[in-house]
């Protein structure tokens, strides 16, 4: 079994700048996953240094989408869905990533231990960790990738 | 109580209303994290906390504006501009001592919290008790939807927006500063204000919200209100059912409308979420006067 971060973090990531408008960032998502062959549901935000500043995911996008009185919604029969989705996206436009983002973030170093970094996503319900050493981002470690390494030997 | 004081929230108590979701950030937060938190669950206001994760203070949009006007750093703890103490309330108020509550101290949210253990449990905001009433109204059998479909006749009086609305309407030029907007903003105690152009027709908006996203990219508080100002402007007509305004307000995701009487570049007042909760009534006299056939456990 691998032990540590750095032998299941993946070093091909794609990340954002916080100036980033919504609508670019969804393009940048489907771009990302397509590039490295997996579905991203998060990325990194960093400066113009490389420094990470902050992360965001589908789930702070679709937040910010979803209209106030969504609950009221389950009584309606007549509503024009799409017309909604309009709606906010326009309400949206000037919404940066950097609006949105988690600003303060949990990182890892790639001698921290699956183990470690298991209790971190189940006890912070993160399920991607961003892996730096001396300040820079080296790697992310995505809970799939935990999953299948701690949990192959089931599957065998 | 008499009959004439029964209104649609009457018997219904706050944890009908309230929102399970509290939005908290420890009172050290900078404000520009703060303001994050407020674009993303679509607050107007969150509870701070301190390290212990005892309530300390309530930070608004309102606060968030006087931080921008003042040029006070983006990185600011919170605790500098928050309103302290918090205010409460308990699951088991009626909703109408709520309300009362809110109105006697002029604030639009409250925290509620059990009486058990005082721990923090919900928040109760105008908007939600409006989205109550919509939806009450929206079962009832008298409902001007429901009868839409219907060849009844419609015998029940029912509240118009002129009835309702607030006929003052305050604006700026869109070459006003950001400063004068928010001057007008707080002396006015508006979540948001009209903008004109030189032809003297509307052509935006500034919110709150608007104003917080200034701050956080940035923008000079110099800058003309067009660069901020959403457009077009929500509007409905004088004429409208109050009923037909409060769904439009709920479905665009916005807190007002701005009102016109003949022609829709002639704006003649503003009708909120909450100016429809001050009311207490769904959106006609059937509430009001005999039926109050509302299940309360």
């Amino acid at each position: 079994m691998k032990l540590t971060a750095r032998d299941i973090m993946t070093t091909k990531f794609h990340t954002l700048a916080p100036q980033t408008p919504l609508n670019e960032a969804v393009k940048l998502f489907k771009q990302a996953s397509k590039e490295e062959g997996r579905k991203i549901f998060g990325m990194m935000v960093t400066d113009h240094e490389d420094h990470l500043v902050g992360m965001i995911s589908m789930y702070d996008i679709l937040l910010v989408l979803r209209p106030k009185h969504t609950h009221i919604w389950g009584l309606m029969e007549d509503i024009d869905v799409a017309g909604i989705v309009d709606i906010s996206c326009e309400k949206t436009k000037s919404v940066l990533v950097g609006d949105i983002m988690t600003p303060e973030v949990i990182t890892i170093t790639s001698q921290s231990h699956v183990l470690m970094i298991l209790d971190i996503m189940i006890k912070k319900h993160v399920r991607r960790l961003p892996v730096l050493e001396n300040g820079k981002i080296i790697g992310i470690v995505y809970i799939s990738d935990l999953f299948y390494n701690i949990l192959d030997r089931f599957a065998d | 109580m008499a009959k004439s004081d029964k209104n649609t929230l009457s018997g219904l108590v706050v944890s009908q209303a309230m929102r399970h979701q509290v939005i908290q950030l420890l009172k050290e937060t900078s404000i520009a994290n703060s303001i994050n938190a407020l674009i993303k669950y679509k607050v107007n206001a969150l509870l701070t906390t301190d390290q212990s994760g005892k309530p300390a203070g309530v930070l608004s949009k309102t606060d968030i504006m006087g931080a921008y006007y003042a040029g006070l750093p983006i990185e600011s703890p919170i605790e500098d501009i928050m309103s302290k103490p918090p205010l409460f309330c308990h699951p088991e108020d009626a909703l109408d001592k709520a309300l009362r509550i809110m109105h006697s101290q002029g604030v639009y949210r409250l925290y509620v919290v059990d009486s058990e253990n005082k721990n923090v449990v919900g928040a109760l905001a105008y908007p939600d008790i409006v989205g109550l009433l919509y939806k009450y109204c929206h079962d009832c059998e008298y409902s001007h939807i429901r009868q839409k479909n219907k060849s009844m006749p419609d015998s029940i009086q029912r509240f118009f927006v002129k009835e309702i609305m607030t006929s003052e309407v305050k604006s700026v030029l869109e070459d006003a500063s950001l400063l004068q907007v928010m001057e007008e903003l707080s002396a006015y105690r508006f979540g948001a204000i009209l903008v004109k152009n030189r032809e003297n027709n509307p052509c935006g908006v500034i919110s709150k919200t608007d104003l917080a996203l200034a701050y956080k990219h940035e923008v000079d508080s110099g800058a003309q209100a067009a660069t901020i100002m959403s457009s077009p402007v929500q509007s409905c007509s004088a004429d409208e059912l109050l009923e037909d305004a409060i769904r439009k307000m709920i479905f665009s995701d916005v807190h007002r409308l701005f009102v016109y009487q003949s022609q829709p570049m002639a704006l003649v007042g503003v009708i909120s979420l909450s100016d429809a909760a001050r009311i207490r009534s769904g959106s006609c006299h059937a509430c009001v006067s005999s039926r109050i056939k509302l299940e309360t456990e």
